[in-house]
């Protein structure tokens, strides 16, 4: 990380908190570091959330409360700090239950007033991203692709960001952004859905592809891990072209 | 067999949920089927009319006999009855179809033998309304009789140019529809399906031809 | 069947016969929604049209709705049904006061047996041998088919497409348009068979095969059974929409009308059908209005030249009181329209038969564990990404994602949730609770599945994951630099 050391000298930086979520974790670690080191780029001081785990959403949709309180109050714990620093998350999904659900989560339990307190500082990262955008744009940021971008369900529908995550595409040189017709209509994932209903999750997700190939992009962008892991698993089953990639990981290398 | 008390009784047994109150509209809702702001309703008619496939002709009351003749005469429609909404027009417009040849009669001495109705070429009825949004004509089973306006093949519909309503808020919510007996019927064009493969045809179990003869001036 | 001198016009055609039985049991409490799935996903006409279909049907529906103020339009719409429904033991009552008053008579009907029953006693009673149906989901809930079937009574469906699904033995695929899983091919190869000739493959010329043999139907029927979309509780009036004409004959030209209706669809006044028609319609078909709207209202009256001698409606509960004033009553604002079956990513890939019962989508994964109980139906509630298109679309938003959520925690206390699932998660919430275990476990993960990639991908099956990787690999993101 090349960028650190220029900034590190600063006094007052703002800070913010990066929750990597369980994807990130696992299976997107990539991801995560892309987000860590384009913030540090833009200016900030980032803090990993230490000891945060998942936010419960697999089993809160799949209607067991119980596990998906526990898991989630130790994320919650780990979280609440005691500052206001701004938590980021590199997931629509993850973000909207952090937000939205988890007041129903912790509803009347102690943990009910934290809960409160965590789903104020919360922001899906491409929705903080798109607020610097005219930072974005003095660091010259340069990729070459045409892009289709992805529309994570959760993200559109329950925390209502659409445009952020194309206004920080539109701010890369070099990125052609088609719209794709079917860029709204769910990937097939769903967490859970997609082992308990293969076959079904599997043809949801080969009818976005098609679009895919029809509007000849060369990458597939989205801000969700979850959704990134259904389509590019499947294209990379396909022997498909398209790269998928986190909207973190185009501007990191947009950057680099 | 579970009788009204017990019915109702596991009906009423549960809480109320939330209520947010009788919506009170005394404007038209701003939906599909009312007209907009400044729009012309004889205008805004005739482009549903054909949108919806029916067929318009506007004339004045001197032609009303002839443009139906000739509707008939088009559709090659013998067999045709009459429905009480044509009110004064009906007898002279039933003396018209007799002096051109055709079988005309009563659409009240018609409906009793189903036979004969079924197998009628043409209905011509007046109406309780038209709707000028949806290009709807609205009958009443006490004008039109509760089949009279989709048993034949081609239905011709006589509509005064006074009857002509904005949309749905203004025939439901005013004082158009008086008493329409035991069915208040509202028809948009001709009978059509898709179910087959989405391909759309007209004429499925109602008319084919569907006839709107706007008397005016 | 032969040619019946005494009806003109119509007379049969020839061949015609009497349609197939319409299978008597529902596939729910024996077959996966899986199982289901995977049939109508073997076939590719059917995918195909389900997903161009329904693609179309939703851009028809955002088209119509382009021009006018649609969310408040909708407010009104949820208002109007959420007054109704919080009301709904007043409006009923005062419903059945204005239909009496008509002269109709209302039966009361606590479940599908006993709505069953009464259809086929007022069928005995009245001397009724033979019905023509209109399409009604309500009938399909109590199969009303193969009842009056048993008690000698012909009963011939008159939707085009219901026809079909009839004849064919099948069930209707979607709450709108009943053969959007059939091919021409299909209804082409049914009609000439019954014909007992080669019939001209076109659409035109097998709608014209049917509508003849139906209006044969239709004017030698001795009664009508119809749905309702609407019951009008200040005229006591039963409202129905179609586009064929099929509802309005039915209800208007034999001597007997029946209308079987769920309690739910009271609403308070003529006047809110102009909220409530534009909604239903435009998120249906996409029309501004369907071609007939019939609003009728009793038998037919002293000075009027037709009509049935007599009305019956069978005020049907089965289930649906029991959801009022509880978590899950908003699933009785629904109107029926199939919006969000068209918006439903699931929906698209699997079409209705999918979902066991009547209802599909997410509407009927909603409402098949709430008229059938979790033990039967608590599994298609799952079936569903919760990706929220359909709370957008409804017309009355009911909220489909919540009324799921609250569905499937319903089956975990209801303790219908498979043994091996509710491990797995008490295990997964044990650990991950624990930001230690936590680490230790991701670590874990990701070293096996670093262990199992080759260039960075799982494509092997692997144990526990043999579901996942099927059909895609798991892709892990590496380090580029």
């Amino acid at each position: 990380m090349d960028t650190g050391e220029a900034i590190a000298d600063h006094v007052g930086v703002p800070t913010v908190v990066l929750f990597p979520t369980c994807l990130g974790d696992v299976v997107a670690r990539q991801t995560v570091t892309d987000a860590e080191l384009v913030l540090v780029r833009l200016g900030f001081d980032v803090r990993q959330a230490r000891g945060a785990t998942c936010c419960g959403q697999p089993a809160f949709n799949s209607g067991h409360d119980g596990p998906a309180r526990a898991v989630a109050r130790a994320t919650l714990r780990a979280l609440d700090d005691g500052t206001d620093d701004p938590i980021l998350v590199p997931s629509g999904s993850c973000a909207s239950m952090v937000r939205l659900h988890w007041r129903e989560v912790f509803h009347k339990t102690d943990d009910a007033d934290g809960a409160l307190r965590i789903a104020k500082r919360v922001r899906e990262l491409s929705s903080f991203l798109a607020e610097q955008s005219a930072t974005i744009a003095s660091l010259q940021p340069q990729l070459t692709a045409r892009v289709g971008y992805h529309d994570s369900c959760h993200m559109l529908r329950e925390l209502r960001i659409k445009e952020a995550p194309r206004d920080v595409l539109r701010a890369i040189n070099g990125i052609e952004l088609i719209e794709l017709p079917s860029a709204e209509r769910c990937c097939g994932f769903g967490g859970t859905f997609s082992g308990r209903y293969p076959e079904v999750s599997v043809a949801m997700a080969d009818s976005k592809i098609q679009d895919m190939v029809d509007a000849r992009i060369d990458l597939l962008v989205s801000a969700d891990p979850g959704c990134l892991l259904q389509l590019g698993g499947r294209m990379s089953r396909e022997g498909s072209p398209v790269r998928t990639l986190h909207l973190a990981s185009v501007l990191a290398e947009a950057l680099a | 067999m579970t009788d009204r008390a017990t019915f109702l009784a596991a009906v009423r047994s549960t809480p109320r949920g939330d209520d947010p109150g009788q919506p009170d509209r005394l404007h038209a809702p701003d939906a599909p089927t009312e007209l907009r702001d400044g729009e012309d309703r004889f205008d805004r008619l005739l482009h549903e009319c054909a949108l919806n496939s029916t067929v318009v002709h506007r004339v004045p009351e001197d032609s009303v006999a002839a443009t139906i003749l000739a509707i008939l005469d088009e559709a090659d429609a013998q067999s045709v009855a009459l429905t009480e909404d044509l009110g004064a027009r009906r007898q002279a417009l039933t003396d018209a179809c007799a002096a051109a040849g055709r079988d005309a009669a009563a659409y009240a001495d018609v409906a009793p033998n189903r036979a004969r109705a079924g197998a009628l070429d043409a209905t011509i009825t007046g109406c309780a309304a038209a709707v000028a949004a949806t290009g709807s004509i609205i009958t009443s089973a006490a004008g039109a009789g509760r089949a009279g306006a989709l048993i034949a093949p081609t239905h011709i519909c006589v509509v005064d140019r006074d009857q002509v309503v904005t949309g749905l808020h203004e025939l439901f919510d005013g004082s158009v529809l008086a008493d329409v007996g035991s069915l208040l019927a509202l028809q948009s064009g001709p009978s059509r399906s898709a179910d087959i493969e989405k391909v759309l045809i007209l004429g499925v179990h109602g008319p084919g031809n569907v006839h709107l003869v706007l008397v005016d001036g | 069947m032969s040619v019946r001198e005494d009806i003109g016009g119509s007379p049969l055609p020839d061949g015609w016969a009497a349609p197939a039985h319409q299978p008597g049991a529902f596939e729910l409490p024996t077959t996966t929604f899986e199982e289901r799935a995977h049939r109508t996903m073997a076939r590719p006409f059917a995918r195909r049209a389900i997903a161009g279909a329904t693609d179309h049907a939703v851009s028809l529906t955002q088209a119509r709705f382009a021009d006018v103020d649609h969310e408040t339009l909708r407010d009104q719409g949820r208002q109007i049904r959420a007054h109704a429904i919080a009301n709904l033991p007043d409006y009923l009552e005062q419903w059945i006061a204005n239909a009496e008053q008509n002269g109709t008579t209302v039966y009361f009907a606590a479940d599908e047996g006993e709505a069953r029953r009464i259809i086929a006693g007022i069928c005995v009673d009245e001397n009724i041998a033979s019905v023509v149906k209109s399409k009604s989901m309500a009938s399909e809930e109590v199969a009303l088919n193969s009842a009056l079937e048993g008690v000698g009574v012909d009963v011939v469906e008159t939707d085009l497409g219901e026809f079909v699904v009839q004849a064919m033995g099948d069930r209707p695929g979607h709450v709108i348009a009943p053969i959007l899983h059939r091919t021409k091919d299909e209804v082409h190869e049914l009609f000439s068979k019954m014909a007992g000739r080669d019939l001209p493959n076109e659409a035109e010329e097998l709608t014209a095969f049917a509508r003849a043999g139906l209006r044969h139907a239709f004017l030698t029927a001795d009664g009508g059974i119809t749905g309702g979309n609407f019951l009008i509780a200040e005229t006591g009036e039963v409202m129905l929409v179609t586009n064929e004409g099929n509802g309005r004959l039915t209800s208007s030209v034999p001597r007997v009308h029946i209308a079987l209706v769920g309690i739910e669809k009271v609403i308070p006044r003529r006047r809110d059908l102009a909220v409530l028609l534009p909604l239903l319609t435009g998120h249906g078909t996409g029309q501004q209005i369907t071609t007939y709207v019939s609003i009728t209202g009793g038998p037919r009256r002293d000075a009027e030249p037709d009509g049935p001698e007599q009305t019956h409606v069978v005020l049907l509960d089965a289930g649906r009181s029991a959801l009022l004033g509880g978590e899950f009553e908003e699933a009785l604002h629904c109107i029926r329209c199939g919006a969000c079956q068209n918006v439903c990513p699931v929906y698209r890939q699997v079409g209705g038969h999918a979902y066991g019962w009547v209802y599909g989508g997410p509407i009927g994964a909603v409402l098949t564990p709430l008229f059938r109980g979790q033990a039967e139906g608590g599994e298609v509630a799952q079936a569903t990404t919760l990706c929220g298109a359909c709370d957008d679309i409804c017309p009355v938003r009911i909220p489909l994602h919540d009324l799921l959520l609250g569905l499937r925690r319903q089956r975990d206390e209801q303790g219908e949730v498979p043994r091996r699932e509710q491990m797995a998660f008490a295990v997964w919430g044990a650990v991950w609770s624990r930001p230690w275990l936590y680490r230790m476990t991701t670590a874990v993960g990701r070293g096996s599945l670093g262990l199992l990639a080759r260039d960075g991908v799982v494509s092997s099956r692997v144990p526990g994951l043999r579901r996942w990787t099927d059909g895609r690999n798991l892709v892990l993101e590496r380090r580029r630099r």
